[in-house]
């Protein structure tokens, strides 16, 4: 074994064995988890044979119990909304930001990368009292649990959008402009277009997160109908789950998975390989 | 004639940094007219200005007749040939050459007529539905230059569209470009730092240093007359000589170690420390102490044999090491060539140069002192 670590040729091995034993380490628990969804009878921790009875039985899976459906169909909901919002509302804020020179500019750009690194449990509690105390006709519930994943995937949209723009550089739009193009013109028929893939890329991450997004979420829900897949995995796991958790989850992690792997597969198609891996990245 | 620019004092200022420092030039309708200099010389930034990425700090820049500095780009009757071309990725050539179309009013059929007219002068018929990425540098380069012409500008700008081409390319491209501009008879503004390129291509040209023009004027007045030890330096291959003036009965001698020459060209008013320069093709190389004036003897230190000519590198008496070269006319060498041997030069007084000093770079505080005048708000 110390002789094998050795390899006194090639790359040291212990970095290979170590990147081995973390990615198991990482990938086992979920890919029991997982297997658990798949359990034919109701224990989480005993194999009892292959059955879909937890996703679609008739009794107590994900299709059929009400209160997965409803806490899936309101992660969908709140998915949508935070695409549908942040995505416009970061392209915009990345364009006015890579034109924003002179003095402020510098803070602004760093105050825009701040929810990447605020502890998100400090701004659901920031959020909670903002929606109870400054803007109590909001309240909890739906629009602020909105509110508040726009707040934070808004700078991922934006980090994203901005790398892709300064790597396009400002030359496409002189070009336009030089060849006739009014500034609208230069947006819409120059940028915007060159910006696709970008645009699609933080979009799917901007799914992502809201997809997985737990805290945030939590501190600004209402009642009951406010519920995302992610409470209801962390309100059961502790009282007494059946593998239909297991099920649940293991949909929400598809969800996650697929919407990233196309925005990745689009990213890639249009972008170069170095932008795409930024992005690969920012998958957390 | 339209087409024509004027420059006045224009001067454009990053900051501390003074770009472009009050230029003034004349850019004749329907020529050729090159901006060269080293990199950092302000002749991108003078362009750009003319094509409106950039608003002078202060300057006027006259589009025949009337002040476009502070009209935005797109209302100006300039086009741009970019170093990159960029070519917009998302359209194919068609959708790039028809794209500046939009802004002129005329017919669907109209515009398809001029896209297929100006990509049957760049050569391209037959590539509308290609995306630029499958066409070659050479064939990128076409399209932006059509893209540009097909708007018929007032004024093309080009910003080293041949730079990113390899050696062979380029010289075709030179001529085509050339020929397409003596065709069309739009005015080039042309910007490079390439000399051959300039020497090449050019009806006039302005040479630039530190923000500033040099000198301007057509390719072999500036090559035949430099007036500047920049000027000498930066076009062709000059002999540069340290050399001491003073007025000889109403010529100019030059002092130059311990003999003296009389020069005729340049500067011959000036006094005192000058720089003398006289072009390689202009020394007349003889056997060692051939009688006359304005000769001086040397060492051969290396001969190169060029084919059509000898380049000979001799060092002499002063120290200073002067470049000559001797055409191979058929007839037998007067002198030996080889290392070590005696030779005489000779400087004619019409091939000798009295050169005005080099404005020195600018520095922060002469940018200072002088007044500048703001831009009006637009």
């Amino acid at each position: 074994m110390i002789n094998w670590l050795r390899n006194p040729w090639g790359k040291p091995r212990w970095l290979k064995l170590i990147t081995i034993v973390y990615i198991l380490w990482s990938i086992v628990p979920v890919a029991i988890a997982i297997l658990f969804a798949f359990n034919a009878g109701r224990s989480r921790t005993t194999w009892q044979g292959f059955s879909f009875r937890w996703f679609t039985g008739a009794s107590g899976s994900v299709l059929h119990d009400p209160q997965y459906q409803g806490a899936l169909k309101h992660t969908l909901i709140l998915a949508v909304i935070c695409v549908a919002v942040a995505t416009p509302l970061g392209v915009a804020l990345a364009l006015g930001l890579q034109r924003w020179r002179g003095p402020g500019g510098g803070t602004v750009n760093t105050v825009m990368l701040l929810p990447l690194v605020t502890p998100e449990i400090v701004m659901g509690v920031a959020l909670l009292l903002l929606f109870l105390r400054v803007f109590p006709e909001i309240g909890l519930g739906t629009p602020a649990q909105a509110i508040g994943q726009v707040t934070f995937t808004l700078s991922y949209v934006v980090v994203i959008v901005r790398g892709r723009l300064t790597s396009i550089g400002p030359e496409y739009e002189e070009a336009a402009a030089d060849l006739g193009a009014p500034p609208h013109d230069q947006l819409f028929r120059v940028v915007l277009p060159l910006l696709i893939p970008a645009i699609i890329a933080s979009a799917a991450v901007a799914f992502a997160l809201s997809i997985d997004d737990f805290v945030v979420t939590q501190y600004l829900s209402g009642n009951a109908s406010t519920t995302t897949v992610s409470m209801l995995l962390y309100a059961s796991a502790r009282g007494a789950p059946t593998p239909a958790l297991n099920a649940i989850a293991t949909v929400a992690l598809l969800i996650t998975l697929a919407t990233l792997t196309l925005a990745f597969l689009v990213y890639r198609r249009f972008a170069s390989g170095r932008e795409a891996a930024a992005v690969a990245a920012l998958d957390i | 004639m339209q087409g024509e620019i004027r420059l006045e004092e224009l001067t454009k200022s990053f900051g501390e940094v003074v770009a472009v420092d009050g230029v003034d030039l004349r850019m004749p309708p329907g020529e050729f007219f090159t901006m060269l200099g080293p990199s950092g010389c302000g002749k991108t930034t003078t362009l750009r200005m003319i094509a409106g990425f950039e608003r002078p700090t202060s300057g006027r820049i006259m589009l025949d007749g009337s002040d476009v500095a502070q009209v935005p780009p797109h209302r100006r009757s300039v086009n741009t040939v970019f170093q990159s071309y960029a070519l917009f990725p998302h359209l194919d050539v068609a959708g790039n050459v028809a794209f500046g179309l939009k802004y002129q009013k005329l017919t669907k059929e109209e515009k398809r007529r001029k896209v297929k007219g100006i990509l049957d002068l760049v050569r391209l018929s037959g590539f509308e539905q290609r995306k630029p990425e499958q066409l070659s540098g050479g064939q990128q380069q076409r399209v932006a230059l059509a893209r540009a012409l097909v708007l018929t500008p007032r004024v093309l700008l080009l910003d080293e569209p041949l730079g990113a081409l390899d050696a062979r390319l380029r010289k075709d491209l030179q001529v085509e470009l050339k020929a397409i501009q003596a065709d069309i008879g739009v005015t080039f503004v042309f910007v490079t730092h390439d000399q051959e390129e300039a020497l090449t291509m050019s009806d006039r040209i302005a040479l630039m240093n530190h923000g500033r023009v040099e000198q301007a004027g057509s390719p072999r007045e500036i090559y035949e007359g430099p007036e500047t030890e920049f000027v000498a330096d930066f076009l062709g291959v000059s002999n540069l000589l340290h050399a001491e003036a003073s007025a000889d009965g109403g010529v100019c001698s030059l002092r130059i170690g311990e003999r003296t020459f009389r020069a005729e060209q340049g500067d011959t008013g000036a006094r005192g420390e000058v720089k003398a320069m006289i072009r390689p093709e202009r020394i007349g190389l003889e056997p060692h102490d051939t009688p006359g004036d304005n000769r001086m003897p040397g060492l051969v230190e290396r001969a190169v044999f060029l084919g059509g000519a000898h380049e000979v590198h001799v060092r002499v008496v002063g120290g200073e090491l002067l470049k000559a070269t001797v055409s191979n006319d058929g007839k037998p060498l007067t002198f030996a060539l080889e290392e070590g041997s005696a030779v005489g030069l000779h400087l004619p007084p019409d091939g000798l140069r009295v050169l005005a000093p080099s404005q020195p770079p600018p520095s922060a505080e002469d940018a200072a002192e002088r007044p500048v005048r703001t831009a009006p708000s637009m």
